[in-house]
């Protein structure tokens, strides 16, 4: 009876369980034939979104120190973080990613600091799908700039003020108040929480207060 | 209609140039409209994202076509499904290797090949019913009919909202570029403009 049963199933559907091997096996060698180069374009584009950020910065070392960031949800995660060198070897500045939700969906950043962790030298928009025109202005200079240069500590979202104005308060941008306060909860979560812990870690020998 | 198609001796070229005008999947028999709505802001992604159905449409049809004699009806969707899914795969992998900034604007909607209607389509209606050769044409006549179609709807847009054509400033500099047709709403009433003009065209030819 129950050989029976088998025996239709796999009469029925031999081939779609042999093609999806098959299927599966030449996915599998695609991927690992191109893994390496897509890996390399993602570093590629980090660096060169990092080193718009940090033109100083010659090369990027990872960061082996444990690091990590509390999320809203209560869960830990290691961040990854990177020592940005000058050509002679000096530390330039550190350059970590951060991520959050913003109104639309996810929103990856990209978030470089000074040496001695005492300015945001400015970030960058890895990804995000924030409503063109609204939203996506996070990724203009209108509101990137307001960020460069500010001090590395808790920022806050004004509906108006100066926006030229080099301060912990960023000017939101009308119609994507949501974005914005987003974008600033990430910097603020990362910033506070990677400085603090660096800090600790003595990883920094000039601690700025 | 059959006078325009006296000229078509062979079941090969049928199956080459019927998607080109006849069948046009995008412009006459409007199916798979989620690509021409959605990444026609600018030719190069348009013209990305063609190429890339062409490829998974000319796979997929070889695939179904060798395999027809042994597909049983009840399970046939799922094994369509199936390949496209593989080969929707492989050619997302392939942009995102060599033409990342692409595959970044594109972005989902390459995996969203993978429910695309034509393609499942032309696995029903052709490939499962024709032996490869037929079936591999049916795919470049297909895949180039989208193509086309999506490159006219890109073409009209790319110019008339930047002032640019592949990047190149085609406009004069006093032209105002029309935002608006950056946005969907853009894309929908192009679109309906060109299905409109296609209409009074063929209309007329038939009168």
């Amino acid at each position: 009876m129950l050989s029976n049963k088998l025996k239709y199933f796999l009469q029925q559907s031999w081939l779609l369980l042999v093609s999806s091997f098959f299927f599966g096996l030449l996915i599998a060698v695609t991927n690992a034939a191109l893994s390496d180069r897509i890996e390399q374009n993602r570093i590629a584009k980090l660096n060169v979104l990092t080193k718009s950020l940090l033109p100083a910065a010659e090369r990027f070392q990872p960061v082996e120190a444990e690091i990590e960031v509390q999320l809203p949800d209560g869960s830990k995660e290691k961040a990854t973080i990177f020592e940005a060198l000058s050509a002679d070897g000096h530390r330039v500045g550190w350059s970590f990613n951060a991520h959050g939700t913003g109104f639309a969906g996810p929103v990856e950043l990209v978030v470089a600091v000074d040496a001695d962790f005492r300015k945001i030298m400015g970030f960058s928009v890895l990804a995000s799908s924030e409503t063109p025109g609204f939203g996506d202005q996070i990724k203009g200079d209108y509101y990137r700039n307001q960020f460069i240069n500010a001090p590395a500590v808790r920022l806050t979202l004004a509906k108006s003020g100066d926006p030229t104005a080099i301060d912990a308060q960023i000017v939101a941008i009308t119609g994507a108040t949501v974005t914005s306060q987003a974008v600033v909860d990430i910097l603020n979560r990362f910033v506070t929480q990677i400085k603090d812990q660096i800090q600790k870690k003595g990883l920094i020998s000039n601690v700025g207060k | 209609m059959s006078a325009s198609n006296g000229s078509i001796s062979s079941p090969y070229s049928a199956a080459l140039f019927s998607g080109l005008w006849r069948e046009n999947p995008t412009f006459r028999l409007l199916i798979g409209m989620c690509p021409p709505l959605a990444v026609t802001t600018a030719v190069k992604p348009a013209l990305t994202m063609g190429l890339s159905v062409i490829f998974v449409l000319v796979c997929s049809n070889l695939v179904v076509s060798l395999m027809r004699n042994l597909l049983r009806p009840h399970l046939r969707i799922i094994m369509f499904t199936v390949t496209i899914a593989t080969f929707v795969t492989i050619c997302d992998l392939f942009l995102k290797a060599y033409t990342p900034e692409m595959s970044e604007i594109l972005g989902a909607y390459v995996p969203l090949i993978i429910v695309n209607c034509i393609i499942i389509f032309r696995a029903e209606a052709c490939a499962s019913k024709s032996g490869p050769l037929v079936s591999i044409l049916d795919g470049i006549g297909m895949g180039a009919g989208f193509t086309i179609a999506l490159c006219i709807l890109a073409g009209v847009r790319e110019i008339l909202a930047t002032g640019h054509l592949f990047d190149i400033q085609v406009m004069p500099r006093a032209f105002v570029p029309w935002l608006a047709l950056q946005m969907p709403v853009g894309a929908f009433v192009t679109l309906g403009l060109i299905l409109g003009l296609i209409n009074v065209l063929t209309a007329r030819k038939e009168a």
